[in-house]
């Protein structure tokens, strides 16, 4: 029995010995014929990759996405590491932000800039801030526009938004700003809806006082403040900011204008209005003496307007140790 | 109960397929493109090497060719050199295992790494020889090296899984199929 096993499995490893030999054979004859003739052998790897890979294809793309959804699991397991490094990422996606968002009220200042439609009368010279004052006690900046650019005394300087001060000094090429905080600085407002009439003035801090006011009761945080164009100091109805109140109660002024980041200025050209000087030839057709005082009051108010920084300050230093 | 041992033989042969075709679908799974600084097992040669100790019936001669030609033409081998080395390769794992059969598995194990290392020294001096590219050596020992690995696991999930254990004294019947 045993023998005629060991006989069989003689026979049977004699077949296979055969066997082993002729498939070694082809084998090596097919990684010749590789060798020899390659781009034949290559077309038909590609042919063979052509008809069984797609045979996976179907299984394919669910287990890699399945495979894929695995890790993402995995990494839960770490999750505080991730949160570690989101964290960080998300650190540097603020300072990125911020920069787009820099970048974004830069960009809507210069097309308001450029669409601004005003009074055609009030077309503007924009200029760039060189300077600020380099002084804690003077709220002020230096522009790159002057007496070359037509630049006045007086004139009103806004950014895209809100008033920003007024032209104080003119160079040839620069001019300076007095910030509407600086504490030389009183602006003729009208308080909106209620059209209270008032002064803005400056005091060296972020959000100036809004003084003289007719009647407080009429006012409320929130409402609009607008130069009023009082005295011919400012046109009328450039818009400074927004009512709000302090701890102490007073009411002081949120300036609309970004003065965080001064860059680009408007200097609002300001020609001096027209008057109207006759009063009026109705009653009498000569009347030499009533023209006298028509303009002397008339330039009374032309002073106003040429020194009204001086002006403008004076009812205020009056009457501020009264209001402390 | 010949009819039924017959086809439970095919079924495994069957199963030896499917093995390796799911080995080949793994490596073909789009997963990490990039090359990495190590190389996966070759689970398809660990398969092939333990079942041929324990059932070659399983595992039979043209079974191996075709898939390991197959393997080389999807893998972008050169074809039928490795095919014909890991055939070399088994055949003589299977001629040793009537003495292996008796001894220890880290015997088993030192000879199919003997094994295996000898036909990859082979396929490399053979591809050098003909003057075709190689792929870097540092890969080639890794792989020998996480095969050899996962050899044991391989092994013991045949026994477990698959049922495929080394054949009692009674069962030689069985190796007559080729």
């Amino acid at each position: 029995m045993a023998k005629d096993r060991a006989q069989d499995n003689d026979y049977v490893g004699q077949l296979r010995k055969l066997l082993l030999a002729v498939l070694v054979l082809c084998l090596l004859a097919v990684f010749l014929v590789w060798r020899i003739d390659s781009p034949r052998v290559e077309r038909f790897r590609a042919q063979v990759i052509d008809r069984v890979v797609p045979n996976f294809d179907w299984a394919m793309a669910p287990v890699t996405g399945a495979v894929n959804i695995l890790r993402d699991f995995q990494s839960y397991q770490r999750i505080y590491q991730q949160n570690q490094e989101l964290r960080r990422e998300l650190q540097q996606m603020k300072s990125w932000r911020e920069a787009a968002l820099q970048l974004e009220q830069e960009n809507a200042r210069l097309l308001d800039l450029n669409n601004v439609q005003l009074d055609p009368r009030l077309t503007f010279v924009t200029g760039v801030v060189l300077a600020d004052s380099g002084s804690p006690f003077r709220q002020s900046v230096l522009i790159n526009v002057g007496a070359r650019d037509g630049i006045v005394d007086g004139w009103a300087a806004m950014d895209g938004l809100g008033l920003v001060g007024r032209i104080s000094g003119v160079g040839e090429n620069t001019a300076r700003v007095v910030l509407l905080t600086d504490s030389s600085s009183r602006i003729p407002v009208t308080v909106q809806p209620s059209g209270h009439q008032a002064l803005v003035a400056g005091e060296n801090s972020g959000a100036p006082l809004l003084s003289f006011l007719e009647d407080d009761d009429g006012v409320r945080p929130g409402d609009r403040v607008m130069t009023s164009g009082d005295g011919g100091v400012f046109p009328a109805g450039l818009l400074v900011g927004q009512v709000t109140e302090d701890v102490g109660g007073r009411l002081r002024v949120r300036l609309s204008a970004d003065y965080e980041r001064l860059e680009f200025l408007r200097v609002l050209r300001n020609w001096p209005q027209e008057q109207i000087v006759d009063p009026g030839s109705i009653v009498d057709p000569d009347l030499p003496a009533e023209e006298v005082p028509g303009e002397a009051t008339e330039q009374g108010l032309e002073e106003d307007v040429s020194e009204s920084s001086e002006a403008a300050e004076e009812p205020v230093a009056d009457t501020e140790p009264a209001d402390g | 109960m010949a009819e039924r041992s017959a086809t439970y033989v095919w079924s495994m042969r069957v199963i030896y397929l499917g093995l390796c075709g799911l080995v080949i679908f793994v490596h073909l799974l789009p997963l990490e493109p990039v090359s990495r600084f190590w190389v996966a097992p070759d689970l398809m040669i660990a398969v092939t090497f333990a079942w041929v100790l324990r059932r070659p019936d399983y595992a039979p001669l043209v079974l191996i060719a075709g898939v390991f030609l197959l393997a080389d033409f999807l893998f972008h081998r050169p074809p039928g050199l490795w095919a014909a080395l890991v055939l070399i390769g088994s055949q003589t794992l299977r001629a040793k295992a009537p003495d292996l059969r008796d001894l220890t598995f880290p015997m088993e194990w030192l000879s199919v790494a003997t094994t295996l290392i000898a036909i990859t020294i082979g396929y490399r001096i053979i591809l050098t020889l003909l003057l075709v590219d190689t792929p870097p050596l540092s890969l080639s020992l890794i792989q020998v090296l996480t095969t050899l690995v996962a050899y044991p696991l391989v092994v013991l999930a045949s026994q477990t899984i698959f049922r495929v254990r080394k054949i009692a004294p009674g069962e030689l019947d069985a190796m007559r199929n080729i």
